[in-house]
């Protein structure tokens, strides 16, 4: 126990809140995070490492932060990996922490410690080599059940969580000092601004430094800045929202934490919201992140960066620890000295790597009565679960042990500059501030400040208020403005020092995933020497933080061991997301029964009501059959409608398939060259079967056309074609033949369609058409078509059939599609009519020997399909050379037949593959398979269409449709695909 | 037999009610079933003469693409190239018929009256809504009145066009999609309205 509240700090005092970690009670501020909070209420340990399960504190004050992860919130909710540090404090919140068994204090798990030499980097590689037998049922189980952190809950996100686009001219990422200038100077201008931050906080380190900005408290200034921004009406402000990558066309990913700080969301509110947002130009103030050093025992809880102690002290009123100590190689470091100085805080030591420091250094810790070690190191440090001491080195070689409860590291400053790789930029080494600045990056980026490498306070005024006008001017704003303010100074002189070679206890470079000094060595000396295979060897930089204190300090102590300049050594770049974005988030509401659009018929409501079930095709949602009480299983269902159709009358909905409208002088032409039979003399009042096939000569699509006049026809397709067949006609009419006079479009949503089939089929409909039309055999013969007026209704007929029966389409438009299944109903009463589904259907087109979807699979040809006879010569159409190649005529290809069990109720089921009798079941007999198959009432068996090797010449031949995965081994006969009524007597009944 | 009764079912039959706070509601939503549609598609070569018999029966100009015009109860919306959605409060179905018998040879016309199911949403925050769905940009200067666009809204295909503000000074959009997808439409608009507050509006006429 040593961090304490001290008396200053932005909080808010008046709003105290209550929560737990660990099951224990603790209470905070408002304005505090997790971290703060638990620092101030005296915890040091917050979780355990991934690989030794060392104990861990806190590191950092924001995203950056490697160690403190914990599982927030319970059940359903919880979420593991979150970062303490930016997790804002909420009345209620509850925490615990993970990777530790059985609690964080006493975790068996740090035995792993002991084994730490084996451990080491390449470990995995070496140790699970061999047996190769071993890995997938012994080693990988093993080491899936020791990886990871925290847990996911395995219960779905009760949240709702949405996406959002916006548009601006500029987008601000991060909203310090160079944001807010940025912001300030382009909104100003009149350009439409997103300004976005991750923080809940908005103003940078304005609120975690005790700045001057103007007179007043920096992030008094950031208040008023922020005020005036959110005053301008072309300005939006986001707090809580990660830009979290840069994507093509001047894109960028933002995720909005819109309640993340509430126990759970409001009513209406998401979780989160997922933005995506245009920018035409972006102006990055994304600030920079201190980077550790690398000293015997630097993982210590109790060791921090300075910066991180400073935001702790200037924002939350925490100190950290009693006796701080500071390690620094900069001037920045002494500023964390005072800071704890000024409040009130004991600085046990400043132990400064730089040879020499600035007399006015000298002069300060003279004044303020500060021990100083100046060109000297830490190389060790002690204690349990929290720091207790740490042995300083001397200029001269003597060693000193401190005791302290806190040391504050500054190894200086990595610029944040990863949006500048997400698009292929490669960062520059400067070695005027020991750090990768931005290289090339793509032009609508402009960076300013820290993220620039631009340290200085003014510094990032000045540069921040130059980017947001020229952002905004190159977006087509001028006129912006930013006056330039008067602010406190700060230093940030420094001479980089990587890691302490003198130290002999571990020394952490990427701390959550234990990467030593010793496993960069080891990598530097089997070899794995680039940055790109010094992460993959190691693992630097693959943890949930994706490096953004350890990358460079990696590479930078590879660069030292292998004598190269760190411009050579370079460094490895990110992707997005910048900060881990949960799946949800883009999933968005999508998900579930909602995952795509679900398409419902006009009669859908009606068909629940008579008890429907409902298959998808496609989106659409189709009637697959109408069980009735009593049934007992569906085989039974489909059976009663299919006896019900050939016995007397049915109807079905059969609004799903594609209907297109095609009109135009050319209307008959087109369709000659896209069906593989001739339209164009089809006549008025008449529809025809047509085959589609594609351009590579394979069968595409099949269906009736009907012509209603010259210059009008009406296209029928399949359901799960209706779209494809739309776009091939689209390229066909404005690519291929551009010279017809010929337009199409999609009638399918206007008009509700039924078929009407059976015997008594014509009875119904004169009962329910009366007067409208004349539909005798000799009015309206098989094929025949009208338009006509039903009750002032426009109505159309179709005397076609799928089922094989006497049977008629009949359309009417679509907001009466509910009323005409009622009317088709009452005036069916006495034929006692039934809706049927498409499994009755399916069972019928079978019976007729009708493809569909399953014979048509986009490996067939028309001649497979028993079709080779309607392509006609005379003519050119879509598809016709290529479907002369050689193997497209081979006069070997399987072909449609029909089959049927030669024991009648044994079973025959698709996708068995047909054997001739007595021949072993290896491929090499394969002589095709089954395509459908159903048990017909009619037939008074199972039967089924197949695809069988010359099998229109093998009518009679008993064969095997053998199914090794369903256990299936049925002889069957080979016949003709019309298995029901093949003279076709019934169509013209 | 009984005389057969038929009653229409509009897409959104059942399906329009009030979410979330209203007081007052972000965005207000009316179903606009009573509008005659048809698809107008110009005969080739023949979209000079289309404009001037349209500009000589109804004063409307055809607009161009991304465009939508209206005059004297006529709306033409651009969808596509040489294709054109025409919406008229009056007509019902024989509007497309007698407006192919006005264009002969001129353009092939298609009733779509019942293809469509359209809202109109309006109301101070029906922008928000919008840009839970819409990738387009709909600043006021991007997409004033008058504009329209063929776009997606909520993973389902639609057509977006806006109209004169209404008389509190917010914007009015009205959205076409076919009619099949309207539970999966409204699912993600009630959703999206909820933290918003949507009334249905189903007083005034126009």
């Amino acid at each position: 126990m040593s961090g304490y509240r001290t008396k200053g700090g932005i909080v808010e005092r008046e709003h105290r809140m209550s929560f737990t970690f660990d099951g224990r009670d603790y209470s905070g501020f408002a304005g505090d995070t997790l971290a703060s909070a638990l620092l101030a209420s005296g915890e040091t340990l917050f979780g355990r490492s991934f690989k030794y399960h060392r104990p861990r504190g806190v590191v950092a004050a924001g995203p950056e932060e490697p160690n403190a992860l914990v599982e927030m919130r319970k059940g359903a909710r919880r979420e593991p990996n979150t970062k303490a540090t930016v997790t804002e404090l909420y009345d209620g919140l509850e925490a615990s922490s993970q990777n530790r068994f059985p609690s964080l204090k006493y975790d068996v798990g740090a035995v792993n410690s002991l084994l730490s030499p084996f451990f080491v980097a390449g470990f995995y590689y070496k140790t699970f080599m061999w047996p190769a037998s071993f890995w997938e049922k012994i080693y990988e189980p093993a080491i899936r059940r020791a990886a990871g952190l925290g847990h996911a809950s395995n219960e779905a996100d009760p949240d709702r969580y949405e996406k959002a686009y916006a548009f601006c001219d500029v987008l601000v990422i991060g909203s310090g000092p160079a944001g807010l200038a940025a912001a300030l100077a382009a909104g100003r201008s009149g350009a439409r601004v997103i300004l976005a931050d991750e923080d809940f906080a908005l103003g940078g380190r304005l609120n975690a430094e005790r700045y001057e900005v103007n007179g007043m408290a920096g992030h008094a200034y950031a208040a008023r800045a922020v005020e005036e921004l959110r005053s301008l009406p072309n300005v939006t402000v986001m707090p809580r929202t990660t830009v979290f990558g840069a994507y093509d066309g001047k894109e960028f990913g933002l995720i909005e934490r819109v309640a993340d700080h509430l126990p759970v969301p409001l009513k209406h509110q998401p979780r989160q919201r997922l933005w995506r947002v245009v920018a035409k130009r972006a102006v990055l103030a994304s600030g920079s992140y201190e980077r550790p050093i690398a000293f015997g025992g630097n993982d210590r809880p109790g060791v921090m960066l300075a910066s991180a102690v400073r935001t702790y002290l200037n924002r939350y009123g925490v100190a950290p620890g009693r006796r701080v100590s500071v390690f620094t190689t900069s001037d920045d470091g002494w500023q964390t000295a005072r800071d704890l100085l000024a409040a009130g805080v004991d600085v046990a030591a400043v132990v400064d790597a730089r040879p020499e420091i600035s007399p006015a250094l000298t002069d300060f810790a003279s004044r303020e009565a500060v021990r100083r070690f100046v060109g000297a190191e830490v190389v060790a440090t002690k204690g349990r679960q929290a720091l207790s001491a740490i042995t300083v080195i001397d200029k001269a070689g003597e060693p000193h042990e401190i005791a302290t409860d806190c040391l504050a590291v500054s190894g200086g400053f990595n610029p944040n500059l990863s949006l500048t790789t997400h698009l292929g930029g490669r960062p520059k080494w400067s070695d005027a501030i020991h750090a990768f600045t931005p290289g090339s990056k793509p032009s609508h980026i402009h960076v300013a400040g820290a993220a620039n490498g631009e340290f200085s306070l003014t510094g990032a005024f000045r540069t921040g208020a130059d980017a947001g006008l020229e952002a905004a001017s190159a977006a087509g704003f001028e006129g912006g403005r930013f006056e330039s303010v008067k602010t406190s100074e700060d230093a940030v002189s420094l001479s980089p020092l990587w890691h302490v070679t003198r130290s002999r206890q571990k020394a952490f470079v990427d701390f959550q995933h234990d990467v030593t000094v010793f496993d960069v060595g080891l990598a530097k000396q089997e070899g794995f020497r680039s940055v790109e295979l010094l992460k993959r060897y190691t693992t630097l930089g693959m943890a949930t933080d994706q490096g953004k204190m350890s990358a460079v300090n990696g590479h930078a102590i590879m660069a030292a061991l292998t004598g190269k300049p760190m411009e050579e050594v370079g460094t490895t770049v990110s992707r997005p997301p910048h900060t881990p974005v949960t799946l949800a988030a883009f999933a968005g509401p999508y998900r579930g029964k909602h995952f795509q659009p679900v398409r419902r018929t006009a009669s859908h409501r009606w068909a629940e009501a008579q008890g429907a079930s409902f298959v998808e095709a496609g989106l659409w949602m189709r009637a697959d059959m109408f069980a009735k009480p009593g049934e007992s299983d569906w085989m039974e269902t489909v059976a009663r409608e299919v006896n019900a159709v050939r016995g007397s009358v049915g109807f079905c909905d059969v609004s799903t398939l594609g209907k297109i409208d095609i009109q135009g002088a050319d209307a008959g032409e087109f369709l000659n060259r896209v069906y593989i039979n001739g339209f164009g003399k089809l006549a008025v009042g008449k529809a025809r079967y047509g085959m589609m096939l594609r351009e590579d000569g394979f069968a595409f699509d099949d269906g009736t056309t009907a012509r209603f006049a010259e210059d009008h026809f009406v296209m029928s397709t399949t359901t799960a074609n209706a779209g494809p067949v739309m776009q091939h006609l689209e390229y066909c009419r404005q690519v291929l033949w551009p010279e017809l006079d010929v337009q199409i479009v999609s009638v399918t949503e206007q008009w509700a369609q039924y078929a009407v089939a059976g015997p008594n089929a014509r009875k119904v409909l004169e009962r329910l058409f009366a007067e409208a039309i004349d539909i005798s055999n000799d009015a309206l013969p098989f094929m025949g078509v009208r338009a006509f007026r039903w009750k002032g209704l426009p109505a159309r007929i179709f005397r076609i059939s799928f089922s094989g029966e006497l049977a008629y389409e009949i359309a009417v438009p679509t907001r009466y599609g509910e009323a005409l299944a009622n009317a088709i109903m009452e005036a069916g009463r006495e034929s006692n009519i039934v809706p049927y589904g498409t499994e009755a259907l399916g069972v019928m087109r079978i019976e007729k020997g009708h493809v569909a979807g399953p014979e048509l699979n986009g490996q067939t040809t028309a001649a497979d399909l028993g079709m080779g006879r309607m392509m006609s010569s005379k003519k050119d159409f879509v598809g016709r050379v290529l479907s002369g190649r050689p193997g497209m005529t081979d006069p070997d290809r399987p072909a449609v037949v029909g089959l049927r069990s030669v024991t009648r109720d044994e079973r025959l089921r698709a996708g068995s593959h047909v054997l001739a009798k007595g021949a072993e079941a290896r491929i090499e007999n394969d002589e095709g398979y089954v395509t459908s198959a159903a048990y017909s009432p009619t037939v008074g068996g199972w039967i089924g269409l197949g695809l069988i090797r010359k099998g229109p010449e093998r009518y009679g031949e008993i064969v095997r449709a053998y199914d090794p995965v369903r256990g299936g081994d049925v002889e069957v006969e080979i016949c003709s695909p019309h298995q029901v009524d093949p003279e076709g007597g019934r169509l013209h009944g | 037999m009984a005389e057969i009764q038929l009653t229409s079912v509009e897409a959104f039959d059942g399906l329009l009610k009030p979410v979330g706070d209203l007081r007052p509601a972000g965005v207000k939503v009316r179903e606009r079933s009573t509008l005659a549609l048809a698809t107008i598609m110009v005969r080739k070569g023949k979209r000079a003469d289309l404009a001037n018999r349209i500009d000589d029966c109804f004063g409307c100009a055809l607009p161009d693409a991304g465009r939508r015009t209206e005059a004297n109860d006529l709306a033409l919306v651009s969808t596509g190239p040489g294709t054109w959605l025409a919406c008229s409060e009056t007509g019902g179905y024989a509007f497309s018929e007698s407006f192919a018998e006005m264009l002969p040879g001129l353009a092939s016309v298609t009733d779509q009256s019942d293809a469509f199911a359209i809202l109109r949403l309006s109301g101070p925050r029906v922008k928000a809504v919008l840009a839970k769905g819409v990738f387009l940009d709909l600043d006021d200067a991007a997409f004033p009145e008058g504009r329209a666009a063929a776009t997606q809204c909520g993973h389902v295909g639609v057509t977006l066009w806006r109209l004169a503000n209404d008389a509190a000074g917010d914007p009015v959009y009205e959205v076409a999609m076919f009619r099949s997808y309207a539970d999966s439409f409204w699912h993600w608009l009630s959703t999206s309205a909820a933290e918003y507050g949507l009334t249905v509006d189903e007083t005034s006429s126009v």
